[in-house]
């Protein structure tokens, strides 16, 4: 079965959901995050973050794989994570301020 | 005044597609260099390039380098914003 960006969104969208999550409520955006993950897990093997670039070895980008370990802060600080793909409730109702959310994976 | 512009940036970025887009809307000429596209090398020597500026790494990160020739003080000014003493 090939993934497509429509079967992603349906499983990732059911996976915000049960980590209370829920995905930007901007689709373009969404959308082109989706490519951008099955791009990636097509040239490396593996769903890295569309907005960080991958080495190509899994196990050095394991943190940056989506969801990303840093997410779980960025969405409490900033109500969405780094590439802005998971966010929380209040962030689609607009409730939370839009900022930049800086990068935490040390170089 | 010379100037040069480059976009470190990712094909597989919105945010960065939308820098692209702003730079395009405005006209603005700029080398957009794509990292995670380059050949290994090429993408070796670009990010040691990128981490001059940005020790990061992110993107996208835009880069503007100006250059004054000569002795050219009004420009001199302006590319190190130093005020004129009759500027309040």
């Amino acid at each position: 079965m090939t993934m497509t960006p429509e079967k992603l969104f349906e499983i990732l969208d059911k996976y915000a959901k049960t980590k209370g999550l829920q995905l930007n409520k901007d689709k373009s955006l969404v959308f082109e995050l989706l490519q951008g993950l099955l791009k990636n897990e097509e040239r490396y093997g593996y769903r890295s973050c569309p907005c960080r670039l991958a080495s190509g070895d899994k196990q050095k980008d394991a943190d940056i794989i989506c969801p990303c370990i840093y997410s779980v802060d960025d969405i409490r600080e900033y109500g969405r994570c780094y590439c802005g793909l998971y966010v929380t409730k209040e962030y689609n109702e607009g409730k939370i301020e839009k900022r930049v959310v800086p990068e935490r994976r040390k170089k | 005044m010379l100037r040069r512009v480059r976009l470190y940036s990712l094909s597989t970025c919105p945010t960065c597609k939308k820098v692209k887009e702003f730079l395009k809307s405005h006209s603005i000429e700029a080398e957009i260099i794509e990292v995670d596209t380059l050949e290994s090398g090429e993408q070796w020597l670009a990010i040691k390039e990128l981490r001059k500026i940005n020790p990061q790494e992110t993107f996208p990160t835009l880069v503007v380098e100006k250059a004054v020739v000569g002795l050219d003080e009004e420009n001199l000014k302006k590319i190190l914003d130093i005020k004129n003493d009759n500027d309040s």
